[in-house]
């Protein structure tokens, strides 16, 4: 990705956007553009980009995981059920992030091992977390474990769970230098899935999966292994997405993340990833989510209200795409223009 | 018969009645007729959207944004009553509404070609927040009371909207049954080039697909009002998740072709009763969607495996066959490759029926 070549691809077209997107809110409204203000705001939705990024690596290669939402509510709750049962916090981010590790890993096993559509399982799985974090006090309490406070652990199932240590809070609402700290970690996995993407083999297997899944099963591929891994990765990282919001509410709930669904797949979609497979870049991914995110802030902060937000954002999704199927349809015209054209002179050549 | 023995949805129709049993083991109360009536009361809603849904996904597609048609086919329901329009003609309304919304579906997926779940996914965002912009983000109450009449009457002790919707469920199974043109659902979504090369309209059949998933959301959008006499702004909040998990537990396969009406109507009913029969066993409300996500992945997963299973078999007897064919070919005295050749003419006889000696 070059010089004139970087200047036409996709990534570029989103920076730009992002650039006209800041500046036209910044000219509606000059506080807007405070930088710290901008860095500040991305706490607010840095979440969707995380869990996204993970997405985006699946989306390569033809896959879906639509359970990463519930992940989010579920890493949150284990976290906090492990504090108030009196677990050290590190061993209780540990847990929260292993949970979310083993439940991707687990909706790539069952993907990988029977020809299921991956969006029914992960559907399945969506509902099962999303029960699994909202039943897992009363479970709790029936295993007859121990809590703080009265009430058992059921006490916390629907006002969420306070009172985290500071060490842990510091990860969603410190910072380092003015970059909040739940940035500086979206943008360190980006960078590291971006790099698992483009630098290593795993990368190339997910796109050869994406394109030709038995193509890449003859080629020699560890498919199941190399899905099982991609799914898992994907946990992972809607495990720490919903870590993060805890830590930047100061609270654990089931429901963290419940309503980010629509986000994050119009992040990567209009990231330039083809819901298809062997196409998308983490890159764009990322960038794509600052966009909408800014959007959204943008939009709030001239005085819009949230429900109309969703109405825009559908819209942009839908128009990106649009917009994208438009401009391929006409290079392929042009192609075949150009192609006819070069037919003729040689048919003419030969003629004379 | 066999065939619907085999089917998958007289596997989860046993399966819904197994669990009934197994639960009045523990609770006799469930056998009650009240309680088998109420859970087909409270599972309308779902069943009407499953049904919408289940022609896209027959067709191939998928439409999230059903859960959200109902929902804003909801409020201007509740806009149109409380103008004072007659009830049918508010029906119409409400009916129109979901129509006019599964065509801007169709629009964008036929004549755009985006794929169906960026699609509906946008517009899910999009018909939501109209149904907020439209109300101010309250609820519409104050709803005249004609329309709970609707759910209140009952017949044989059983709801009118129940006999409603049942002879609905029925009317549909019919028609698919005697117009031979919603064979054409079947034929896309199983193979589009070849049904566009049998001279189907296949862009005329996915519009029609998609604009019948909004009708039918509309149609639930009535039932909605009429049960609970309000519109709260979370109507339609997640049922189009639920709804295709209804309708892929009852056996619709995303892979397009395969399933019926009563895909729908029994994948909607197990997950209504799976709700209920939390409340019989005391276990809390909060697990229910687990119970719901874990029996739609063993369904799907058991289905997997006996699909599998079958293949083999057939892969076992042909290879048998083959064997067999070998054997008798040189016994003749062929050749080895005159054998084989002999073979492979063997095999591919009871399955092409065309091979010539």
């Amino acid at each position: 990705m070059k010089g004139a070549k970087w200047f036409r691809s996709w990534e570029f077209m989103l920076l730009l956007a992002l650039v006209v997107e800041l500046g036209v809110l910044g000219l509606i409204n000059p506080a807007f553009l405070d930088v710290q203000n901008l860095l500040f705001s991305t706490s607010d939705f840095v979440h969707v980009i995380l869990a996204a990024v993970g997405l985006t690596l699946i989306i390569m290669t033809g896959g879906i995981d639509i359970s990463g939402v519930s992940l989010m509510g579920l890493a949150s709750i284990v976290l906090g059920l492990s504090f108030v049962a009196g677990a050290p916090i590190w061993l209780a981010v540990a847990l929260a992030l292993g949970v979310g590790l083993l439940a991707g890993a687990f909706n790539g096993t069952v993907v990988a091992n029977t020809d299921v559509n991956p969006l029914v399982v992960t559907l399945a799985m969506l509902f099962f977390y999303s029960g699994l974090a909202t039943g897992l006090p009363s479970l709790l309490d029936m295993l007859g474990f121990k809590a703080y406070g009265a009430g058992g652990f059921e006490a916390y199932q629907y006002e969420g769970i306070n009172g985290l240590p500071k060490s842990f809070t510091w990860f969603g609402t410190g910072r380092i230098g003015w970059v909040p700290m739940p940035l500086v970690i979206t943008i360190v996995l980006s960078l590291a899935a971006g790099w698992l993407m483009t630098r290593t083999r795993f990368g190339r297997f997910l796109q050869l999966i994406g394109v030709n899944q038995k193509a890449a099963l003859h080629a020699g591929v560890p498919v199941r292994r190399t899905l099982v891994a991609v799914y898992a990765l994907n946990g992972f990282a809607a495990a720490m997405a919903g870590l993060m919001l805890t830590a930047y509410f100061t609270s654990a709930r089931a429901d963290l993340g419940s309503e980010a669904l629509l986000n994050i797949i119009t992040a990567v979609v209009l990231g330039g990833s083809s819901i298809y497979g062997g196409e998308g870049s983490v890159l764009g991914t990322f960038l794509a989510g600052l966009v909408l995110g800014y959007l959204r802030q943008g939009l709030l902060a001239l005085g819009i209200t949230s429900d109309v937000v969703p109405v825009i954002v559908g819209a942009l999704l839908i128009s990106t795409v649009a917009t994208r199927i438009a401009l391929s349809a006409l290079n392929r015209k042009r192609a075949n223009r150009a192609a006819y054209e070069a037919e003729r002179a040689a048919v003419a050549a030969i003629g004379e | 018969m066999s065939r619907i023995v085999k089917s998958r949805e007289f596997l989860v129709l046993v399966l819904l009645v197994a669990m009934i049993l197994a639960v009045s083991t523990v609770n006799k109360a469930v056998l009650r007729p009240i309680t088998l009536i109420n859970i087909a009361n409270s599972s309308l809603f779902l069943m009407l959207i499953a049904l919408g849904q289940m022609f896209v996904i027959l067709t191939r597609g998928i439409d999230v944004s059903v859960g959200a048609i109902a929902g804003l086919s909801a409020v201007v329901f509740g806009f149109a009553l409380n103008a004072g329009l007659p009830l049918p003609l508010a029906m119409v309304t409400a009916l129109l509404t979901g129509t006019a919304c599964g065509m801007v579906n169709a629009a964008g997926i036929v004549l755009a070609g985006i794929p169906p779940i960026i699609m509906t996914l946008g517009t899910l965002g999009i018909y939501r927040g109209l149904m907020r912009v439209l109300t101010g983000g309250s609820w519409i109450e104050s709803i005249p009371h004609n329309i709970k009449a609707l759910a209140v009457t009952r017949i044989l002790n059983v709801p009118l909207m129940v006999w409603g919707v049942g002879a609905l469920v029925i009317l549909v199974a019919i028609l698919m049954h005697k117009i031979r043109w919603t064979r054409n659902f079947y034929a896309v979504g199983d193979n589009s080039e070849g049904a566009y090369l049998l001279g189907i309209n296949t862009r005329l059949t996915r519009f029609v697909a998609f604009t019948l998933a909004g009708l039918f959301s509309g149609a639930a959008a009535i039932v909605f009002v009429g049960q609970i006499g309000f519109v709260p702004m979370q109507t339609g909040d997640g049922q189009e998740l639920k709804a295709i998990a209804a309708v892929v537990l009852g056996g619709v396969s995303l892979m397009g072709g395969t399933g019926s009406v009563w895909s729908a109507v029994i994948g909607a009913l197990f997950l209504t009763a799976v709700d209920s029969m939390m409340i019989f066993l005391r276990i809390p409300g909060s697990w229910n969607n687990a119970v719901a996500g874990a029996v739609l992945l063993l369904v799907v997963v058991m289905d997997y495996m006996i699909r599998r299973g079958a293949q083999r078999r057939r892969l076992a007897a042909r290879a048998a066959e083959m064997l067999r064919a070998d054997d008798t070919d040189d016994g003749a005295g062929g050749s080895k490759s005159g054998g084989r050749s002999g073979a492979t003419a063997g095999a591919a006889g009871p399955v092409g029926g065309e091979v010539r000696p």
